[in-house]
């Protein structure tokens, strides 16, 4: 059956241990209930990993999934999720990522491309037009991200682009990232995953092309929704990036500080973007297809090198005043350090901040490790990137981390389900700490932007309650949406009538009828469908949670009025976050809303994905095969050895 | 003065919005306005009850027990103030809702002698004796602080607090609007004296931030500093609330924060 324009219909999964990769039918109807990134990846992984997996197991797959608006000329569309059980918090991770590798790697006929089983010595995988083939990646094991991508496009050509893991992922840091053209998929550990499978990296050249349905529409869309992309609701972004958040954050008392102890940071204003961006923006960058351009490269002074580091909100926040560090060549080397190493800087500066506490408080004896000093959070970083001295307890993790200490510290570790908390202060902000207490992803401000509702003024954000709760649902919809189609949420504010605008532009892509009603519709399902993965895999209700200091310490806002949150209020908003999401006490699903949502059998929910080897076979025949590379131990086929295996398995 | 004293114009907002929105940024209750019969009222926040007086003419008792009925169940208190009152602060109101501690019915102000019954703090345990006054015709309030316990708070009792020893030394509070003179000085008075921040994209090139301007509402700080509120732009006041109201009313002392509406990250 032929895919819907926008799409391939088809997924490659790629077995590292069997040297082997098939291609598996996406049935349209599964596209179109779950769209493609976030909403995709999740069915994928739902239907190929085990249950129960170890996400750092050879059998754990790691899915990287296209959308049907990549490839398009719609701005911020060039994206991708990869998803995965995280090693963090042994749950469903979503990680986005931009640029061109989104392109290319939808280009090679594939919505997504899956990756299961292991390789015994350090490896890559090249899919291209020859196919798909495994070589050798000894020589770049040990380099960042970075230099193993111009390694490898220097290798193989231009065309070809790089998604890779530094070595953080390599040592199974289990908050390392994967990124691709400097940006990252950073949240969660996916660096560890393709490091548990001694992947170094995946490089794709794209050699096919998509249809659009309406290609007039489309391109017309396109360069209305560029001429939007100027205006003042991206002028944020784009005149000092994310980093303007800072100095505003600290004014209103949600500037996470000092491991959360403080909401405020005395020395904000020498890490502001207001203050230093003039002296140290060396060049703002776009992704691929983006009108946008929120990236800001700033210098660092640090050593004699010149070097230059990527600058957002959330690696300065938590490299900065979560660490008690206020000095901007030291929170920048840091940022760029943790890029290097490929590091979560969230989780990074989350677990440092974190144990920096356990030093204050003499449950840890690195008394090295103080808040405010900024080599020892350099030290910190190089140790957890390493996985030596103190690094090897806090590449586990604040929750792992705090586990082990014990005494008590499990109160105090910033964290939900494992994943280290973003630059957003819960207490002050309580749509927000519903949204962190819920999130399947643990807590996260991309899955769930309820911060929105705490800034809009529609709301005491001081005081959580029922209008806090549909608020954060509102937001959490919108994500999943955009999440799935793909496009950059920092273009969510050129929408002034969300649900109705993305069908529009997937309709002109696909062909499809699709109205706004079933884009909330499929919000919801993507939502739950999310939660059902979460519950197979050993989520209860218990781990819906805020951290305990986050309901016994009171802040003070610069008002003079208390911030707390009383275990009860959170206990009511997240009771009525379940009513609303038609869940029971326990947070699961009843049969009515999962039909209400199309999550049922009848719906055709659960339906497997099957192996297209009528289609595979033809795919084989529509390419020369091609002279193996010098360093190419395996050959294009639908199998192939791995390095480590040296000859080729028999069929199974 | 030819107008309703609630719809007099002060900076731009009329008394009886400025007043209500004031008493809101104050208390952490609802705010209750209290109307004569059929009384036109001008635009008030949605948030903001209306009652009437159950019978017209009969001073400001009659008013105070409406208000009181109103309140929420298990209210233990309520801030009374007239309308016409447009250097009310915020720190004043605080420091007369403090004097009625516990085994105090009433705290109201006295300055100069004049005691103002419309500058007081009522616990609502004192509505039957003011129903009791009011179906005997005794209608004045002085009456009703005899039979109850009264606490008068003085100038040096009120200035002893340090925020309205700083922001409103002068106890500009209780300064009312009885003539058309003393309505035409107060409009002549500039705006209260505020501190402007503007984060971010919003903050020009080369501006330097904060800044001391003078403005009596969240629409003209915003203007002061070339801005204007709309999707794309809030204010947060003296850190805590965040709004993109023009009409909220500001004080002497107030720290507005204008940021983007975007706070993504």
């Amino acid at each position: 059956m032929a895919a819907p324009p926008g799409y391939f219909g088809r997924a490659l999964a790629v077995d590292l241990s069997e040297g082997e990769s098939e291609p598996l039918h996406l049935p349209e109807t599964m596209l179109r209930h779950f769209l493609g990134g976030c909403g995709l990846g999740t069915e994928l992984l739902r239907q190929q990993a085990p249950a129960g997996v170890d996400p750092l197991a050879p059998e754990a797959p790691l899915a990287f999934v296209f959308s049907p608006l990549v490839g398009t000329p719609l701005t911020t569309s060039a994206k991708f999720a990869v998803v995965a059980k995280s090693p963090l918090s042994s749950l469903l991770n979503d990680a986005l990522c931009s640029s061109h590798f989104a392109i290319a790697g939808k280009l090679t006929g594939n919505d997504a491309i899956i990756i299961r089983g292991s390789c015994q010595r350090p490896s890559i995988v090249v899919i291209d037009p020859d196919g798909v083939r495994i070589e050798s990646a000894e020589q770049l094991w040990g380099l960042p991200a970075t230099q193993a991508e111009q390694r490898l496009r220097a290798r193989l050509g231009k065309s070809y682009r790089v998604c890779a893991i530094g070595p953080a992922g390599e040592r199974l840091v289990r908050y390392a990232t994967l990124s691709h053209d400097g940006r990252h998929a950073g949240r969660g550990g996916h660096g560890a995953v393709l490091g548990a499978k001694n992947l170094k990296a995946i490089a794709v050249a794209a050699h096919k092309k998509v249809a659009t349905a309406d290609p007039t529409a489309v391109l017309a869309s396109a360069h209305e929704l560029r001429q939007r992309s100027f205006g003042p609701a991206t002028e944020k972004y784009r005149e000092l990036g994310t980093l303007a958040n800072l100095l505003a954050f600290n004014a209103i008392s949600t500037l996470p500080t000092r491991n959360f102890q403080s909401a405020t940071f005395d020395e904000a204003r020498r890490l502001a973007a207001e203050e230093i961006s003039e002296l140290r923006a060396v060049t703002r960058n776009s992704c691929a297809s983006c009108s946008i351009g929120c990236e800001h490269i700033y210098a660092v002074h640090s050593g004699e090198s010149a070097q230059t580091a990527r600058v957002e909100y959330e690696n300065v926040f938590a490299l900065g005043p979560l660490c008690g560090v206020s000095e901007a060549d030291a929170v920048l080397e840091a940022s760029r350090r943790c890029d290097d190493l490929g590091l979560d800087t969230i989780s990074t500066g989350g677990t440092v901040a974190f144990a920096m506490e356990c030093v204050e408080r003499g449950l840890l004896a690195e008394g090295w490790l103080r808040f405010g000093d900024r080599d020892a959070l350099l030290r910190a970083i190089d140790e957890i990137g390493s996985r030596t001295g103190l690094g090897e307890l806090l590449a586990e993790g604040s929750r792992r981390a705090a586990i082990e200490i014990g005494q008590g510290s499990i109160a105090f570790a910033p964290q939900v389900k494992g994943l280290e908390l973003p630059g957003y202060e819960p207490r002050a902000l309580q749509a927000m700490a519903l949204g962190l207490a819920v999130n399947p992803r643990g807590a996260d401000h991309n899955r769930s932007g309820a911060y929105e509702a705490d800034l809009s003024g529609e709301h005491d954000r001081l005081v959580g309650g029922r209008e806090h709760v549909r608020a954060a649902i509102r937001t959490e919809d919108r994500a999943a949406v955009m999440d799935s189609l793909i496009l950059c949420k920092f273009l969510r504010g050129v929408f002034a009538d969300p649900y109705a605008e993305w069908a529009g532009l997937l309709g002109h892509v696909t062909g499809w009828d699709v109205d706004a009603d079933e884009l909330e519709q499929t919000a919801r399902r993507i939502v739950l469908a999310k939660r059902l993965y979460n519950e197979r895999e050993g989520w209860t209700r218990a781990d819906d949670w805020l951290p305990e200091r986050f309901l016994s310490d009171e802040l003070e806002v610069a008002s003079g009025r208390a911030a707390s949150l009383p275990e009860g209020r959170l206990r009511a908003m997240i009771d009525e976050y379940y009513a609303l999401r038609g869940l029971d006490e326990r947070g699961l699903p009843s049969p009515g809303t999962l039909t209400a949502v199309g999550l049922d059998t009848a719906s055709g929910f659960g339906e497997g994905i099957r192996v297209a080897h009528d289609r595979a076979a033809r795919l084989d025949n529509e390419a020369p095969r091609p002279e193996p590379h010098p360093e190419t131990v395996g050959i294009r086929s639908q199998r192939w050895p791995s390095p480590s295996q040296g000859k080729r398995k028999p069929s199974r | 003065m030819g107008t309703p004293k609630a719809s007099l114009a002060w900076h731009g907002l009329p008394l009886l919005g400025r007043i209500a929105r004031l008493l809101a940024r104050s208390v952490s209750g609802p705010v209750v306005v209290v109307r004569a019969l059929d009384q036109a009222l001008p635009a008030l926040p949605r948030d903001v009850a209306v009652v009437e007086d159950a019978r017209e003419d009969r001073g400001p008792l009659e008013g105070i027990a409406a208000g009181l009925r109103a309140l929420p169940a298990g209210t233990r208190l309520a801030y009374v103030s007239s309308t016409d009152v447009p250097f009310l602060h915020p720190a004043f109101v605080r420091r007369v809702i403090a004097g009625a501690a516990p085994g105090i019915d009433v705290a109201v102000a006295r300055t100069n002698g004049r005691t103002h019954p419309l500058a007081a703090a009522y616990c609502t345990s004192v509505l039957p004796t003011i129903e009791e006054q009011l179906a005997a015709d005794l209608l004045r309030p002085a009456a009703l602080f005899e039979r109850v316990a009264t606490r008068f708070l003085d100038e040096d009792d009120l200035l002893a607090d340090p925020e309205v020893g700083l922001h409103d030394p002068r106890l500009d509070s209780v300064r009312n609007l009885n003539r058309a003179s003393e309505y035409a000085s107060a409009v002549a008075e500039p705006s209260p004296p505020v501190t402007v921040e503007v984060f971010g994209a919003l903050r020009a090139a080369g501006a330097s931030s904060p800044v001391a301007v003078r403005a009596a509402t969240l629409g003209a700080a915003a203007a002061a500093s070339g801005l204007a509120l709309d999707e794309h732009v809030v204010a947060a006041l003296n850190g805590d609330q965040i709004s993109r109201d023009p009409a909220v009313p500001l004080v002497a002392g107030d720290r507005v924060s204008f940021m983007s509406a975007d706070a993504g990250g």
